[in-house]
């Protein structure tokens, strides 16, 4: 049954979204190339590229048929996860395009900024996986793309030095600083596996299967 | 047909007083009142009030120059701009985005003169922005010590910076009508002033909205040779520019706008090419004269004797160096305590804002030198600065001292103050009151070895006047060159310090 | 009397499809129903009288003005009220305030005038409680009302409703006809409409669209009147007839024509309507 879901859910998902986003997240991957400057910013670069893309993601649970499908028996988890599972190739394609868009001797470490874009994206999925959880709006990557942005500015500026997460490469936090990004996506994942049960009120959800 | 009732329906048209402008002018304030209550833009005011209140106490204590006060008003308002620009985007997607563009097509006001409101409506919170630019400046001009003179076209930066990135948004929504868009110019601004931090290599530099300067050196407000007049018009130009655009994408067709957009593009390139001069030769020479003659450009007073040479705009903060130097020889003994210095004010301004150069020590007798910043570790530094010119007789002598002299030196640079241990703690370069660590001074600095620190610490932990007494006493041996540490605190009655005697 | 409406040979193609053929109508006050089935041109006839859409082909003035023209259809946009079938709202806006930004928009300036009047448009459709709630919180009956409101606000001479009781439950489309009935007092209503009973209980006039072109143009008695005689009851079904029914009583409703000596029955505006479409398909497949 799932597998003649896939089609569908492929042709609900906001592919405009996602590809306006990737395509101006390459746009600043590209940067790295144009000189001296950009091989120093190569980090900042690939993060706001990473961001670029996550306002992307936050569309991803955009499902203007919200209401109708809320009580079919294909349980929401199930087709959240489709919805996530088609669009997880895409992204990893396009990380993979941003990493090689930078030139390989200004390329940050690849692993621990991996971890950093999974995070970011874990996080824009889930806080639209949030908002759909407890409000009654179809389309939450609106507001969802203003938030995420809004915490990343604030982050930016207020995130305290204790826990530092946005450390450049030589920084000597820079493994303490990608323990907390990992900690950071597990806790983001597990919130947003909570957050895809259909939601009902007073209690009265049992599992549906 | 069946005979109603009917009322003859003649085509009147409903007279309203100001017609179409007078519309915009209500919708402004509509979109105004929604602008400046959206979330992102109330967050960021917050954000930034509370920055600017926070960090306002810190910057420059009670003494600002308001040649850096103006400046240090355009950082923070671009996050205010960043909110303004996506809500403004959003606000003219808003009938696209909930459908009612159906609806409103057929309401009278023609969609640019809507758009004409929206562009107000950025006005507005640039508006917001200036009264808020306004008070941080106006608080720093208050200050008692405030000296110098702020540049009107430095504080428009930021207010115009808002209107810049509201008109930004604003014609974003006509050219390309998503929401997702705005989100993504913002990643893009973002980058960009991370990118723009740091980096200045003449002309280009100044195409960003908001400038900033390598150094803190604090210069005369005629030599920091900023194009800030130029800067302002590029800004305006190029947020009427941006502006008219937007009217004309969303169907304005007025010869008249066109017309204005001409204008506001021959502004910015006037603004450009204005701000991309460089340093004049005649700035370079004034630079250069106030550099390395300063006596040429400077007025001197005579207070207790003392020769005071500032800057024109430093004139006020004479009677602060006044009470350092009194408070210095009040401690010193011998002919010290009468002597007279020469207080000279310097900078290096050759290098304008780009570079911090270290002034070279004076090498007339009895001359010391003062820099144009004042207020928290600039006060015990000078008054190191005198009292080492004190007891070694020329800056130059002064600033090489490696030796036990340190103690008196530094007894006098601190003994004063209230709060001694304080200032020995602002003087040093690492904020230690034990151990070695370097003084700074307004030139050169010294060095203090662990043992004079020692030293210094049993002398401040005797009654102050006990201390005065005692140092007064043993002036001329104390002064004497090769004195050690131990020596010191032999002459002072004092244990003898254990740690370590040697200057680096 | 100068008519509210007065247009000749309105013509207007989407691609292939003739929208409006050749539709002609004069209408002065009252309020005048527009029936029609889905994709008969009722809702392209609205808003080229609204001046949302410009027609093809034929001329036509609302209210003495012709939209044709810039000037002309500014003109009539100062004196025009419009309810879209498919209104749209700002969800973040308060009742308040999308009347509000509707009436700024229709260029009423003085602050104090315009508020006085957002209230007055507000009391009118009941709605004077929740002026304040956010748009988002209204239940969708709350929302057409406050949409009709923005579409009164003003006192527009011309007042154009594109289906403004769909998805109303039977007390609020009452509320709602009463509130029609009010604004058909002095100036010009065109409703467009599924439902026969409103324009039965509401409008002086009845259009019947269908294809493009208008089929029926008369008063609702004259409309029932089409189907006198041609309603009839049976206790089988009866297979001559255009359309039939069984009824709660258990006897069969027909409408078309009846057998010799048939029981007839006492014929409804929907008779006459269903008649009059049925007509009109036969002669456009003809």
């Amino acid at each position: 049954m799932n597998r003649q879901l896939l089609v569908p859910v492929h042709r609900t998902l906001p592919w405009g979204a996602v590809g306006a986003a990737g395509g101006a997240g390459l746009l600043l991957a590209a940067l790295t190339r144009t000189g001296e400057t950009g091989e120093r910013l190569s980090l900042p670069l690939l993060r706001a590229a990473v961001l670029a893309f996550a306002l992307g993601l936050v569309f991803l649970l955009d499902d203007p048929a919200r209401h109708t499908t809320a009580t079919v028996p294909t349980p929401r988890p199930v087709r959240v996860a489709l919805r996530t599972a088609l669009v997880v190739p895409a992204a990893a394609a396009w990380w993979t395009v941003a990493l090689l868009l930078v030139p390989p001797d200004v390329r940050p470490p690849v692993g621990d900024l991996t971890l950093e874009a999974g995070a970011a994206f874990v996080l824009a999925v889930t806080a639209a996986a949030a908002v759909v959880r407890f409000t009654e709006v179809t389309r939450p990557g609106l507001p969802v793309a203003g938030g995420l942005l809004t915490t990343a500015v604030l982050a930016l500026l207020l995130w305290p030095e204790r826990w530092a997460l946005f450390v450049a490469v030589e920084d000597k936090r820079w493994a303490a600083a990608h323990d907390r990004w990992a900690v950071l996506l597990a806790a983001a994942a597990l919130a947003g596996m909570l957050c895809t049960r259909e939601p009902l009120r007073r209690g009265a959800w049992r599992p549906a299967r | 047909m069946t005979a109603v009732a009917q009322k003859p329906m003649v085509a009147e048209t409903r007279t309203e007083p100001g017609g179409s402008w007078a519309a915009v002018w209500a919708l402004a304030l509509f979109e105004s009142r929604r602008l400046l209550t959206r979330v992102p833009v109330l967050l960021a005011f917050a954000l930034y009030l509370g920055w600017t209140v926070w960090r306002g106490d810190k910057a420059w204590g009670d003494f600002p120059a308001l040649q850096d006060a103006d400046r240090a008003t355009q950082g923070t308002p671009l996050l205010v701009g960043l909110a303004v620009l996506l809500s403004v985007n959003h606000a003219a997607l808003r009938s696209h985005r909930h459908g009612t563009d159906a609806h409103f097509a057929v309401l009278v006001l023609p969609p640019w003169r809507r758009t004409a409101a929206h562009a107000l409506s950025a006005l507005a919170a640039a508006l917001v922005t200036a009264v808020c630019v306004a008070v941080q400046f106006g608080r720093e001009a208050l200050r008692p010590g405030a000296v110098g003179h702020g540049s009107v076209a430095e504080l428009l930066v930021g207010p115009l910076t808002v209107l810049l990135f509201g008109l930004l948004g604003l014609l974003v929504a006509g050219l390309v009508r998503s929401a997702l868009v705005a989100p993504l110019l913002i990643v893009f601004c973002l980058f960009l002033f991370v990118a723009s931090t740091g980096t200045g290599d003449g002309g280009t530099q100044w195409l960003m909205p908001v400038v900033g300067e390598a150094s803190t050196n604090t210069l005369p407000t005629d030599l920091i040779g900023r194009p800030a007049a130029s800067h302002a018009l590029y800004l305006t130009g190029l947020a009427l520019s941006l502006g008219l655009l937007a009217l004309l994408v969303t169907g304005g067709r007025k010869p008249v706008l066109l017309a204005a957009l001409a204008g506001a593009l021959a502004l910015t390139t006037v603004g450009a090419t204005g701000q991309s001069g460089g340093v004049s030769p005649a700035l370079a020479k004034a630079r250069e004269r106030a550099s390395v003659h300063p006596e040429q450009v400077q007025t001197c007073v005579r207070r207790d004797g003392s020769t005071y040479c500032a800057y024109p705009e430093w004139e006020p903060r004479v009677a602060e160096w006044a009470r350092v130097v009194a408070g210095v020889r009040s401690l010193a003994g011998g002919a010290a305590h009468e002597r007279p210095v020469v207080v000279r004010q310097r900078v290096d301004a050759r290098y304008g804002l780009s570079g911090d150069a270290a002034l070279e020590s004076l090498k007339r007798p009895y001359e010391v030198t003062v820099g144009t910043q004042w207020g928290g570790n600039r006060v015990p530094e000078f008054s190191a600065a005198v009292a080492a010119v004190l007891i070694a007789g020329d800056e130059e002598t002064a600033t090489s001292i490696c030796d036990g002299r340190i103690v008196p030196v530094m007894w006098l640079a601190v003994g004063w103050e209230s709060e001694p241990l304080d200032a020995l703690r602002r003087v040093r370069l690492n904020d230690t009151i034990t151990g070695s660590d370097s003084v700074l001074q307004p030139t050169n600095g010294l060095f203090m070895t662990e043992a004079q620190t020692q030293v210094l610490r049993d002398l401040l932990d005797l009654p102050r006047g006990e201390a005065t007494a005692r140092v007064k006493a043993h002036w001329a041996e104390l002064t004497a060159p090769g004195v050690t540490a131990a020596g010191a605190a032999k002459l002072l009655g004092l244990p003898a310090p254990e740690g370590e005697d040697k200057c680096l | 009397m100068t008519p509210t409406v007065s247009a000749s040979g309105i013509g207007l193609r989407y691609g292939g499809t003739r929208a409006l053929d050749d539709v002609s109508l004069r209408l002065t006050g009252g309020v005048t129903g527009l029936l029609g089935p889905n994709g008969a041109g009722k809702t392209t006839l609205l808003r080229v009288l609204a001046t949302a859409l410009p027609a093809d082909q034929g001329a036509f003035t609302v209210l003495g003005h012709d939209p044709s023209t810039a000037r002309g259809r500014q003109e009539v946009r100062r004196r025009l009220g419009y309810l879209p079938q498919t209104p749209g709202f700002h969800p973040d806006f308060t009742a308040f305030e999308f009347v509000d930004y509707v009436a700024i928009l229709k260029e009423m300036t003085d602050r104090g005038v315009r508020h006085r009047e957002v209230r007055r448009v507000l009391d009118e459709v009941g709605l004077a409680d929740v002026r304040g709630k956010r748009m988002r919180k209204l239940s969708g009956g709350m929302r057409q009302r406050v949409a009709l409101a923005a579409a009164l606000v003003g006192d527009p001479g011309f007042l154009v409703l594109d289906e403004p009781t769909v998805g109303l439950d039977p007390e609020q489309r009452m509320r709602f006809r009463e509130l029609i009935a009010g604004a058909g007092e002095g100036r010009t209503v065109l409703l467009s409409t599924h439902q026969t009973e409103d324009v039965a209980m509401l409008c002086h006039r009845v259009l019947v669209m269908a294809g493009g072109r208008i089929r029926f143009d008369g008063t609702p008695a004259e409309l029932t009147a089409r189907a006198a005689g041609r309603v009839w009851s049976s206790t089988e079904r009866d297979p001559g007839a255009r359309a039939g029914w069984r009824t709660g009583t258990g006897s069969f409703r027909n409408v078309g024509d009846p057998p010799d000596g048939a029981d007839l029955l006492e014929p409804t505006l929907e008779d006459g309507y269903l008649l009059t479409l049925d007509g009109a398909g036969a002669e456009v497949a003809a």
